[in-house]
């Protein structure tokens, strides 16, 4: 399980933190897409913590630890309302 | 350019302090912004929180690839942290600013003297599986009151998640470190969608802290398991003291 979370966990890191530092240097060297760029670097950070959840839920669930995956997918399910909420206003 | 520059090092140094202590930095970014660059709090505190889900998944997929945190332990208290992050950053929303900043002050001086007062037990035990674990009331009582801190203040909730895991529920602190950076991301993220929902969260302010807390991420779970727990609880209380009683004499001084 440990192994699938982590790789979770690194996609999303690894995808927002490219996309933050390309806006960076997109700011710095006053291009028009510096916008643009941060803002998909902050959606594809958002994204890292459900699909964390989700990864989390699955191995818990295969593990045969009901419970765990049940706690997992009540805040999985809290995060994607808010996020739903928040996309939409 | 200067100014990406100064904010991916505020970053850099809220990304260490987060993951050698188990915290998301946001104790760092909030002041750092809101006192010395005159970032609207609100628009602070959302930056925090993106800051934090960023150090928090590279700080904790460094942990949880070699098993460091206690995941069972980190879903069930996410229950209660993202509760509570949700009520705190809806009640941000219409909170007066001198009141959040005072409370910011507050939580960091209380979380200073749990810290001081803990470091005598703390155990440099860092096997996620071994230890028994108890209290589970007061953990998740802490945990909903960290999750509404965070949501609050943009400060992560690890400033109480650890001593509730530490001192409550008789977790070994690089776990409880380990355990809380897991659970940080998760409690930002639910604020920083509210935020995010409100106009409150600028993306181009909070790219370059993205950046420098990366970087500062990578270092500090690199370090932490050459660096003995004592001496960065009593460093991190002391850190707490300074950035406690700075939010208070700008407070103070800015009602005279």
């Amino acid at each position: 399980m440990n192994r699938a979370v982590a790789r979770a966990l690194w996609a999303g890191t690894l995808t927002g933190v490219g996309l933050c530092a390309a806006a960076t240097l997109a700011r710095a060297l006053d291009l028009a897409v510096a916008p643009r760029l941060a803002q998909l670097g902050v959606i594809a950070l958002f994204i890292t913590p459900p699909l964390r959840l989700a990864v989390v839920a699955g191995a818990f669930w295969r593990e045969g630890s009901r419970r765990h995956a049940a706690a997992a997918l009540v805040v999985l399910g809290a995060l994607l309302v808010t996020a739903a909420r928040a996309a939409l206003l | 350019m200067l100014a990406a520059l100064a904010l991916a090092a505020i970053g850099m140094l809220a990304g260490s302090l987060g993951a050698l202590l188990g915290i998301g930095g946001g104790v760092i970014v909030v002041p750092a912004l809101s006192e010395l660059y005159g970032v609207p709090f609100r628009h602070a505190v959302a930056a925090s929180l993106v800051v934090i889900v960023a150090s928090s998944s590279a700080s904790s997929a460094a942990y949880v690839e070699r098993g460091a945190a206690n995941l069972r332990v980190g879903v069930v208290l996410e229950l209660a942290t993202v509760a509570g992050a949700l009520l705190g950053s809806a009640v941000a929303g219409f909170a007066p600013i001198p009141a959040l900043k005072l409370l910011f002050a507050l939580v960091a001086l209380y979380s200073a003297v749990m810290l001081w007062i803990g470091r005598r037990g703390a155990s440099d035990s860092a096997d996620a599986s071994a230890q028994a674990v108890h209290g589970w009331v007061p953990g998740l009582a802490m945990s909903t009151v960290a999750g509404a801190i965070s949501g609050l203040l943009g400060v992560g909730g690890g400033l109480f998640k650890m001593p509730g895991m530490t001192l409550a529920m008789g977790i070994p602190f690089k776990v409880a470190a380990a355990t809380s950076n897991f659970m940080i991301g998760v409690t930002a993220a639910a604020g920083a969608y509210v935020y995010f929902a409100r106009g409150d969260l600028d993306p181009q302010l909070a790219a370059p802290l993205v950046v420098g807390v990366f970087a500062g991420a990578m270092l500090g779970s690199s370090l932490l398991p050459r660096l003995p727990a004592r001496r960065l609880q009593g460093a991190f209380a002391m850190l707490l003291v300074f950035l406690g009683g700075r939010m208070i004499w700008g407070v103070l001084g800015g009602a005279r």
